[in-house]
């Protein structure tokens, strides 16, 4: 297998107490790397600095062996794109939000909008087909992120920065989104998964470790006042 | 039909004092606490205007073109950072972007009106311009400030909305787009309104002074139809400058939202 994604000593800061993180790890190309790390040690902080949506203190990023500046910065996020935990509902339709990204310049200059590939992701994710002509805006919190994960696979990135996207699920939609994450890299060829879910620890999968800098800093343990809506996902195990 | 001014004498114009009075009387009998202020304001109304009466008078008569145009220069520079004051929500301030904005509408349409549809003789005569191009500004200053409020307060609002734009590789433009329209049209549609109200609800003061000092209405409402049509003009240009310029600030070089935006609004 070959790299797909390298994160050379990327070095950044977190908190207001500027405590500095370092990250290390390889993405295979068919692979998932989990983030590991406890919470608050930075791990979406390294995520949106992955997909360039700020800049870390040091290091680099490369894909498939180049460096990210010799990116745009569109084409790299178009690229390497970035899910946030909390979903991105757009004003109008289901429907008008999984064609909304088709309008930027970057996704249609070589992509089209596919709607019997949306049908079958959305029937994938157990959203009924028939969401497509519902305001997006009264979906549901589960619904919605499930929406989001579905805008985002339309676009066919080639690395999918996850944060913690069962986070807000019910169990059978939760298990219904791993077996997507899990099949999708391996789908087609040069695909990758950087993941942020306690459910990558438990799966065993390799880890992009952040490992706080200040050695006389001891993390703080988990705690679920960090991740208020992670408890539900907790069921899925 | 044209009697002209009817002069206020200085005894009437201190009688007018009376009407102060009876302002301060309320503050004092339901304890407002606003004496002190009114009182300073009076005095200020005063001593403001009748220095600008003399200041006007002078400009008037030198009536020099580059002395013209340092006071139009003046008056943006205040315009931009009146504006300041009424968007307290935007660090970082942009005073020299509102400046140079308010600066080139004013000028350009301003130009226009003295040039192309009044022309008096010489174009450049002060009891024309410093009045028009006041009138533009004072609006103009509004609407900028109107847009640029509502383009952080749209941007700190949507921050998700246009970090997931940016995250499929949007460009600043593609993300902040829906943003800058609103902001434009918070802008603009204050003058609009008046443009639809005008002469119904409200006569406008300077036509309400046109014909206090004598003029036929007839030639008021000509002038006044100008003003209105080159405030909208100016406002547009304006905003459209002001916010063209901004919306670039909320960006870092790497094309990210900056980090401020995505936190709360102080």
């Amino acid at each position: 297998m070959d790299k797909l994604l390298e994160v050379n000593n990327i070095t950044f800061s977190i908190g207001t107490g500027g405590r500095r993180v370092l990250a290390t790890g390889v993405l295979q190309e068919g692979g998932i790397l989990n983030v590991c790390g406890p919470s608050g040690s930075g791990k979406t902080t390294l995520l949106r600095i992955l997909a360039r949506l700020r800049g870390p203190d040091e290091g680099q990023v490369f894909l498939r062996g180049k460096g990210w500046h010799d990116f745009t910065p569109s084409r790299w996020r178009r690229t390497v794109h970035y899910l946030a935990q909390k979903p991105v509902i757009f004003d109008g339709t289901v429907l008008a939000n999984l064609k909304r990204p088709f309008e930027l310049a970057a996704v249609t200059s070589d992509l089209k909008f596919n709607p019997e590939k949306a049908l079958e992701l959305m029937k994938r994710l157990l959203l009924p087909p028939e969401l497509i002509n519902q305001d997006a805006r009264t979906l549901s919190g589960g619904e919605s992120s499930r929406l989001a994960l579905v805008r985002t696979i339309l676009v066919e990135p080639d690395v999918l920065l996850l944060d913690e996207p069962i986070a807000a699920l019910d169990p059978r939609a939760a298990s219904a989104v791993l077996r997507l994450i899990a099949e999708w890299p391996r789908e087609v060829g040069g695909r990758g998964v950087v993941l942020v879910s306690h459910i990558g620890e438990l799966a065993k999968l390799p880890c992009l470790s952040v490992l706080d800098l200040e050695a006389t800093e001891v993390l703080e343990p988990e705690t679920k006042k960090d991740n208020p809506a992670g408890k539900e996902g907790d069921g899925v195990e | 039909m044209n009697s002209g001014v009817v002069p206020i004498s200085d005894f009437n114009l201190a009688l007018s004092v009376i009407l102060v009075v009876v302002a301060g009387g309320i503050s004092a009998a339901l304890r407002l606490g606003l004496l002190k202020a009114l009182i300073w304001g009076t005095a200020r109304t005063f001593i403001q205007l009748t220095f600008i009466g003399y200041v006007l008078k002078y400009v008037f008569t030198v009536n020099n073109l580059w002395m013209i145009f340092g006071i139009v220069v003046l008056m943006c520079y205040v315009a931009a950072r009146a504006a300041v004051k009424r968007t307290p929500g935007v660090p970082k301030y942009p005073v020299t972007l509102a400046f140079w904005s308010l600066l080139a509408s004013t000028v350009l349409v301003g130009l226009v009106v003295v040039r192309v549809i009044i022309n008096p003789a010489p174009w450049y005569t002060a009891r024309i311009i410093i009045p028009i191009f006041g009138m533009i500004l004072g609006n103009s200053m509004n609407g900028i400030a109107l847009s640029l409020d509502r383009l952080y307060g749209e941007s700190y609002a949507r921050a998700g909305e246009i970090e997931a734009l940016l995250a499929f590789g949007a460009t600043p433009w593609e993300a902040i787009r829906g943003c800058v329209v609103d902001a434009m049209r918070a802008g603009m549609t204050p003058t609009i309104n008046s443009l639809m109200v005008v002469g119904l609800v409200s006569l406008p003061g300077m036509m309400t002074g046109q014909i206090l000092g004598g003029a036929d209405p007839h030639e008021a409402v000509r002038y006044q139809i100008v003003v209105m049509l080159m405030i909208a003009a100016a406002v547009a240009i304006g905003c459209l400058l002001l916010v063209g310029f901004s919306y670039k600030r909320l960006f870092t070089a790497d094309w990210a939202l900056r980090s401020e935006i995505l936190q709360s609004r102080r």
